[in-house]
């Protein structure tokens, strides 16, 4: 204890007004930076993602392969036949959709549907350390977990939803639930995120998301599960990411 | 300055370390903070990408632990390496195909307009009843940097008559093809090289791309009908994640029908995409034709909506006017006017959507077509037609310039014969996880004409979607949209596998 206090004493006398931010508690943003880097917020990931949905008992599937980059993101749809080779592109919060059908490349917004509760917006990693204002609430636990609690209202008008509550886990600096509202206030939709994956940043083994669970708030049986395979970091070219290539991947 | 002893700050420096490496995580937020740092073993450096932090990451792949296992066993066994990596090319070569078999089986029933365009059906001869059995397979080859795609087709058609000189006929008819394929090749970095048979479509116009000097068309109004695949040489720089250059060379028809004859046409494409918005520009040249200047941009206001424009510019143009001409067989000529005109002439849409929080869009399009036929114009255009349709029955040469007239008429190189254009459109996908719902309904502001297309596609199971395509028109007999049927409805099933 007394070599801690020396250490301290004589790191002060040393860097003199050198910020010390490690004294204090984590900023609410360094807290969601964290949150986001768990949800694929990276330099370049591929995974594969199976969606189900299950609205009014019926039950959807839809599988893609995504390659992400920050918040940008590549998606083709394996299955079901149905939709296979449809596309969708995220670059720069410019989305578009093409089918093999439609031979062109279309402009959509990210709050079009891709099935049961999941939008288009949803494939993307999240960045809400920069698109959200942070309000902090009172800490509260989830299953057991202590988590800190965030009012967030976003500071674009770009971003799929207008406000969030949003608990981080303090442990693990992990999202792992949110409610989202509409511009009206009212909720309509909550998610669970699971964390069962892993990888090292910055050699610290850090969770990776492994799952969502999409509750819808109006319709209580209508439930969207996202489940992401074990992620594969890599390097992900700007070509992966042009729209002038696209076409070639519609199959 | 006295300088502290040097066992102090080594002292001191430890402790630090030691107190901040027990907040391990901790670390890693200061680390992230603090641009341009790199923490210490240098595999943890930190870049910046606009408003995203990066972290370069190290991966924890068992694979990666595979691939280090198969390395020692390289060492030591060289066969049992070479089978292996036989065995991966192998793999990789498997794994590089991909297909989709879509099976289409679809019957259109028209009602061909009685317009002067097309008197009693006896010009176009268009059926009242089609039966179509559509197979298309799309099969592709990704092996590193080359890429193989090809789309064979096979049309069988049974066709129904009940106006016109073809009344209660049938007939049957198959159609081999390959409507498109491509050889590619990432020749370096972002570099691609492109050679085949293809559908070349952009721009964030739904009624029409003004910008795109190769296809007038897309196939939005149908989506169950494949456009026909023109001949392409293509290089492609992604130069960043910003910026991309393209030489396009439109080299053949292929597929594509051209009244008055081929010209090959090239162009030079630049497009941008930056923060919420995205742009692009083409200049083109058609052989024995002349350039022109295209242009398409959007911009998202917010994640709901979207402005954009699409345009494009060119010195004259060599669409066919009505002018009168005593000497002509019918008092008026259809020549082209603007041809060595040095005024402009452009296309021009500007629109918007909007998506609800639910997801359904809609979206507002004007369209200005400023080589479009005027009042003057047209009335004359509308009395050739009433003139050429009149000869159609007489006897010969009555007859022939009869149908060389209306060829010109249906023909007259104007993607669209008036000037002002307004495009509502609906859409709203994956209702209740089955259903896909588009109302799309253009109005010609000069002549009131209009029509309205609805796609419905339900889908039933993984495998099957029943759809119906419409296509009703609306205005007087010979106004524009009527001018060559009154509706068409397309019912049908796919089948993908």
């Amino acid at each position: 204890m007394f070599n801690a206090i020396l250490a301290l004493l004589t790191a002060f006398l040393v860097f003199g007004t050198a910020p010390c931010a490690f004294s204090q508690d984590l900023t609410p943003k360094a807290i969601l930076v964290r949150a986001d880097e768990a949800r694929g917020n990276l330099e370049g990931i591929k995974w594969e993602l199976q969606i189900i949905s299950v609205e009014s008992g019926r039950k959807q599937d839809r599988e893609l392969e995504v390659k992400s980059r920050g918040t940008e993101f590549f998606a083709i749809l394996k299955a079901p036949p149905k939709v296979r080779g449809q596309i969708l592109l995220n670059v720069d919060r410019n989305m578009w959709f093409a089918s093999p059908s439609i031979r062109k490349p279309v402009p959509v917004s990210p709050r079009q549907r891709l099935v049961g509760g999941a939008s288009y917006g949803d494939i993307a990693s999240t960045n809400y350390a920069e698109d959200y204002d942070a309000a902090p609430l009172d800490d509260e636990l989830v299953n057991g977990e202590r988590c800190y609690v965030f009012e967030l209202k976003a500071n674009k008008k770009d971003v799929t939803y207008d406000r969030i509550k949003y608990w981080v886990s303090k442990e693990r600096l992990v999202g792992v639930q949110a409610e989202y509202f509409t511009v009206s206030g009212k909720k309509f939709k909550s998610a669970i995120f699971e964390y069962e994956h892993e990888i090292i940043v910055n050699e610290h083994r850090r969770p990776f998301v492994s799952k969502i669970i999409i509750q819808d708030s109006l319709l209580e049986g209508n439930i969207t599960t996202m489940v992401f395979s074990e992620p594969i970091l890599g390097k992900v070219p700007d070509s992966d990411f042009d729209l002038n290539l696209l076409l070639m991947r519609t199959i | 300055m006295v300088k502290p002893p040097l066992c102090v700050l080594r002292f001191a420096l430890l402790s630090v370390f030691s107190l901040l490496f027990s907040y391990g995580g901790f670390i890693m937020i200061c680390s992230a903070e603090n641009n341009g740092v790199s923490s210490k073993g240098g595999s943890a450096s930190k870049k910046e990408s606009g408003n995203i932090r990066i972290l370069e990451i190290a991966v924890l792949d068992t694979r990666e632990e595979v691939k280090g296992s198969d390395e020692n066993t390289r060492e030591e066994e060289p066969n049992a390496s070479s089978l292996k990596t036989q065995s991966d090319l192998w793999k990789e070569i498997g794994e590089g195909f991909s297909y989709t078999f879509r099976t289409l089986g679809y019957g259109t029933f028209n009602s061909p307009s009685d317009s002067t365009q097309n008197p009693n059906n006896d010009f176009l001869n268009i059926p009242r009843y089609t039966l179509n059995l559509d197979f298309r397979p799309d099969i592709s080859f990704n092996f590193r940097p080359l890429t193989l795609v090809v789309k064979p087709r096979l049309d069988l058609t049974w066709k129904r008559w009940e106006k016109g000189a073809k009344e209660g006929d049938t007939d049957t008819d198959n159609d081999w093809y390959v409507n498109e394929w491509l050889a590619g090749l990432n020749l370096y970095s972002g570099l691609f090289v492109y050679y085949g048979r293809e559908n070349l479509q952009w721009g964030p116009s739904h009624f029409v791309s003004p910008s795109n000097p190769f296809f007038p068309y897309n196939n939005q109004a149908n989506p169950k009908i494949e456009l026909p695949g023109m001949d392409f040489a293509r290089v492609v720089w992604v130069a960043n994640s910003s910026w991309t250059a393209s030489l396009i060379a439109n080299l053949g028809a292929g597929r594509m029908m051209f009244p008055y004859g081929f010209e090959r046409t090239y162009a030079a494409k630049l497009d941008y995409t930056g923060n919420q918005k995205y742009g692009s520009l083409i200049g083109s040249y058609q052989e024995n034709n002349r350039g022109q200047l295209g242009a398409y941009g959007g911009w998202w206001v917010s994640d709901a909506l979207l402005l954009y424009t699409e345009g494009s510019i060119s010195k004259g143009s060599n669409a066919l006017y009505p002018q009168k001409d005593p000497n002509a067989p019918f008092g008026i000529q259809m020549i082209p006017t603007k041809d060595d005109s040095s005024t402009p002439e452009g296309l021009l849409t500007v629109g918007g959507s909007y998506t609800l929080e639910g997801g359904a869009t809609f979206s507002l399009e004007y369209f200005f077509n400023s080589a479009g036929y005027n009042d003057n114009e047209a009335a004359l255009y509308d009395d050739l037609r009433e003139d050429a349709a009149s000869a159609f029955y007489a006897p010969e040469p009555w007859h022939r310039l009869s149908k060389a007239t209306l060829i010109q008429t249906l023909e007259p190189r104007l993607r669209f014969l008036r000037r002002n254009y307004l495009t509502l459109q609906y859409v709203q996908v994956e209702i209740h996880d089955v259903l896909n719902l588009t109302l799309r309904y253009t109005y010609n502001v000069d002549d009131s004409s209009s029509m309205l297309v609805p796609i419905v596609e339900y889908d039933i199971g993984d495998y099957f979607q029943v759809f119906v395509v419409g296509d009703q028109r609306f205005g007087s007999k010979d106004s524009e949209f009527r001018s060559l049927i009154d509706y068409s409805y397309m019912v049908g099933v796919e089948f993908t596998f």
